[in-house]
């Protein structure tokens, strides 16, 4: 079960990284472009999730991957609080 | 969990609340529903890594932590998709 759940979880944030930059691609919004970015940060830490607990269990990489998690998330937060407009 | 794991957690689950009050505030200037379910998938992601790194979770457990993580992806989807379709009719 948790294998299956790990891997959609990396999916998913796969596709909202894909639809996200698409959206911006179309749109030229900037802050489709940080959400995006960020998204594709969430869907690096979700495959070293999966790398982490089902393809090297002994391993712990649960730094690199809060590490990976957090810089997704300032990226995100540097667009909301400097460049949000247009 | 490490001390290193444990900051590093707390400081995502933060980035995240952060992130939630933003998308409210951007919610109530526009009153646009795409805000609002961003700013939900972000409560539920601030929510779950507190979570995750309040409790000791067994991993029987654990899988259902990573559900509403799951949660929070299917709603950006939806916000997105909900978008999309908005702006082609």
């Amino acid at each position: 079960m948790s294998p299956f759940i790990f891997g959609l979880c990396a999916a998913t944030s796969a596709v909202c990284a894909g639809m996200l930059l698409g959206a911006y691609r179309q749109e030229k919004y900037r802050l489709l472009l940080w959400s995006g970015l960020c998204f594709v940060g969430l869907t690096l830490n979700n495959v070293v999730l999966v790398l982490d607990k089902v393809v090297l269990p002994d391993i712990d990489l649960s730094t690199l991957r809060l590490l990976i998690a957090l810089m997704a998330m300032m990226i995100l937060l540097y667009g909301l609080i400097w460049d949000a407009e247009g | 969990m490490s001390n290193v794991s444990a900051v590093l957690s707390g400081a995502v689950a933060m980035a995240s609340f952060a992130t939630t009050l933003f998308f409210l505030k951007f919610w109530r200037q526009t009153s646009d529903s795409f805000f609002l379910l961003f700013a939900l998938a972000f409560a539920i992601d601030a929510v779950s890594r507190a979570a995750v790194g309040l409790t000791h979770i067994s991993n029987e457990l654990e899988p259902a932590f990573y559900c509403l993580r799951l949660a929070m992806f299917g709603l950006i989807i939806a916000a997105i998709m909900t978008k999309n379709r908005s702006r082609s009719k």
